[in-house]
């Protein structure tokens, strides 16, 4: 392990700007349990990655990885040109440039929607008040909540919750972003609003890691679709590749269930 | 630098001044040969310890006869205001001191003659050197004013000469209280005669002592929730840290931590503070009691909020701390600013049963002799030899726990509504509707931690 952080480090410098997340060897286990059995990823700057697969094929734990939610059992983990498996890194630096939104939003009960996007800002980059607040409102009227800013989560519908929680991830101006299923616990009719703050971001240019189980939006928005299995890769290519000439049986056996 | 006399300098003076004037006096006064060794009134106030002017008391005047000298009469003048009641009348003894390691107590029969202005009393045989003379004047009133008596008086000696006595040291009354007005009035009632004529509610809620007690156990009460309000404040941030410890990633610190905990909850409050009241004596450190009583119910309780605390920190949902992390926020950060705020408004209502209960336990101090409530309470049972003061006393409990009692519910209400587990109207079926917060402690998801209506995703795949 030791030798592949060496040798990692000098790789990563000779990649050069493009990859802002580069994965190699990911293993991560829960006790006896092998989530991750090796995986290898690399994601541009600009790009959106969406993983696609079954549950418990590893897809959630491999996003969790990229901000060391999951300390990783074996392998390497590149955030631009910080190797953040190396046990000398800040992780928390590393974190304020990596957005992640959740599936179950995750919002802070105790604080309003601008205060939820303004805690970070505030105590994490040491923003005045004021600046932060201007920040949090402005990040809030971008994903269509201007009128919902003094309300508490409480006082929302999981649709706006979910998208106070993109505007929380938002406001620090992150390098990437990580969305969880942040639809999954949604209402059919809550999942639109959702859908289209990812897409602006995308078309934005946000580098955008997405676990979904939304084809239409990994069809429509995503520059890559990766499907993963029992905790490897599988499959990966353009939407068009994946989705309508899938090579694996694994692939079409999944999409099969899924249209 | 010129400095103006304070205050201070002016005792100091007037003390040397009145010292001086006592030498003077003592050298000026014939050697006595009835020296007046002690006069006292008992106290007469209901539920206190004041000698009430106006009302009937025992009035006590003792002396000694010198070397040389036989008493034969005595007279004590008292100052105007005085009265007689009905029934007053006097008792004349002697004390033998012929051995002094066991005095007899003699009663002697002697003329009396007492009025609202003196007391002569011819004894029948003298008093001989050596021995005390003790006189009781049983219910005599002293003037009916907040002041100072002083008696003095003259004695008859064996040839028949008389002489004055030294004034007697003052006796301290007080202005009849509105409250022992009210008591003497209703003593006087018939319904009261009726009501106490019924044993039960004699003992207990005699109207009489309910009166007397209401006013002197204020100031119990004042005490106990001295006690509480110093402690509890006190326990909180050591429960706080406690509770980190619990939680820390160091095995030694969750060690010790748990081991402190387990202790104190494990042993009962009578028996820590039975060991602290003794136990620092025997060490050589005597501390003031009730700062004492306040230091040992604080460290009771910390350890109790300390397991409510992190019960409190522990119910808070994974995905706050992931949340957290996520943002770049350190651990510190984390807790303050996230965990904490949510911890507290989740055990305000635990920390006020809580509350309810240390208070409640302050009367535990009586044992050990510091002075609150029940201390107080006990002390007027032991005069009054009635219940009614610990019925009192109870009452005084119920003022502060019943409200207390009635606040939590409010809390536990204003909480589920915060907290998004009372719906607000139109959102109804979205937010799932919990309740019994009060065992909040137990893991309790709000709606920002779990999916509330976690739809099976294949069902709008193709939105």
């Amino acid at each position: 392990m030791t030798t592949d952080r060496i040798t990692g480090t000098k790789t990563s410098a000779s990649t050069g700007l493009r990859a802002v997340v580069r994965i190699e060897g990911l293993r991560k286990s829960f006790g006896s349990l092998e989530v991750l059995k090796g995986v290898d990823l690399e994601v541009d700057r600009g790009e959106v990655v969406v993983i696609l697969g079954p549950s418990g094929s590893g897809k959630s734990t491999l996003l969790r990885c990229v901000n060391l939610l999951e300390k990783p059992t074996a392998g390497t983990i590149y955030f631009e040109d910080s190797c953040i498996t190396d046990s000398k890194v800040n992780i928390n630096h590393i974190r304020e440039k990596v957005g992640m939104v959740f599936q179950s939003f995750n919002l802070f009960p105790h604080l309003s929607a601008r205060a939820n996007v303004a805690l970070a800002p505030r105590k994490v980059l040491k923003r005045s008040h004021e600046e932060a607040d201007r920040i949090a409102i402005e990040q809030l009227e971008k994903v269509g909540l201007g009128d919902r800013v003094e309300y508490l989560p409480a006082q929302l519908s999981g649709g706006q919750q979910q998208r106070v929680a993109i505007a929380r991830a938002l406001a620090m101006d992150p390098h990437v972003m990580l969305f969880d299923e942040a639809t999954s616990a949604l209402d059919p009719e809550l999942v639109r609003g959702v859908l289209d703050v990812m897409r602006s971001l995308a078309e934005a240019g946000m580098t955008m890691i997405v676990v979904t189980h939304e084809m239409g939006f990994a069809r429509e928005v995503a520059d890559r679709v990766i499907f993963m299995d029992d905790g490897i890769i599988v499959e990966q290519g353009s939407p068009t590749e994946v989705f309508d000439a899938p090579q694996h049986e694994r692939t079409k056996d999944f999409l099969g269930h899924i249209s | 630098m010129t400095t103006r006399p304070t205050a201070k300098d002016l005792r100091h003076m007037l003390a040397w001044v009145v010292g001086l004037v006592c030498v003077l006096a003592l050298l000026a006064t014939p050697a006595q040969g009835l020296t007046t060794d002690r006069t006292t009134a008992a106290p007469n106030q209901d539920g206190g310890r004041n000698v009430i002017g106006g009302e009937p008391t025992r009035i006590t005047w003792v002396g000694t006869v010198e070397e040389g000298e036989e008493v034969t009469g005595i007279t004590l003048l008292f100052p105007a205001g005085c009265e007689l009641s009905d029934d007053s009348y006097v008792k004349v003894q002697e004390m033998d001191m012929s051995d002094p390691q066991h005095p007899l107590h003699n009663e002697r029969s002697a003329t009396i003659d007492l009025t609202a202005a003196r007391l002569i009393v011819e004894l029948d045989e003298p008093i001989p050197a050596g021995n005390l003379l003790y006189v009781e004047i049983y219910k005599f009133c002293l003037p009916p004013v907040s002041g100072q008596v002083i008696i003095t008086g003259t004695y008859t000696d064996a040839s028949g000469a008389s002489h004055d006595l030294t004034p007697s040291p003052p006796i301290d009354t007080i202005a009849l209280t509105s409250t022992q007005r009210l008591i003497n009035d209703l003593s006087e009632q018939e319904w009261v005669k009726a009501w106490n004529s019924v044993k039960f509610l004699n003992i207990f809620v005699n109207p009489l002592w309910i009166v007397a007690s209401i006013p002197s156990l204020f100031f119990g009460w004042l005490r106990s929730l001295g006690l509480v309000l110093l402690g509890f404040p006190l326990a909180i941030p050591v429960g706080l840290g406690i509770s980190f410890l619990r939680m820390s990633r160091f095995r030694l610190l969750r060690f010790v931590s748990s081991i402190y905990v387990n202790i104190i909850r494990g042993t009962p409050l009578f028996l820590q503070i039975y060991i602290a009241f003794f136990g620092l004596p025997l060490l050589g450190i005597k501390p003031n009691d009730y700062l004492l009583g306040v230091l040992v119910l604080a460290m009771n309780s910390s350890a109790y909020l300390a397991e409510i605390f992190r019960a409190g920190i522990q119910s808070i949902h994974k995905g706050q701390f992931e949340a957290a992390s996520s943002l770049g926020m350190n651990g510190v950060q984390t807790m303050f600013f996230v965990i904490i705020p949510q911890t507290v408004r989740r055990v305000i209502p635990t920390m006020t049963s809580e509350f309810i209960l240390l208070f409640k336990d302050t009367s535990l101090l009586a044992a050990v002799g510091v002075m609150e409530q029940m201390m107080f309470a006990k002390t007027l049972v032991n005069t009054a030899g009635n219940m009614t003061p610990y019925v009192i006393a109870a009452c005084y409990y119920l003022i502060v726990t019943l409200p207390l009692t009635r606040i939590i519910s409010v809390f536990e209400k204003r909480l589920a509504a915060s907290e998004g587990r009372e719906a607000p109207p139109g959102d109804k079926d979205k937010m799932t509707k919990r309740v019994g917060l009060f065992k909040t402690i137990a893991p309790l998801s709000a709606t920002d931690s779990e999916p509330l209506d976690a739809t099976t995703p294949e069902r709008h795949s193709s939105a």
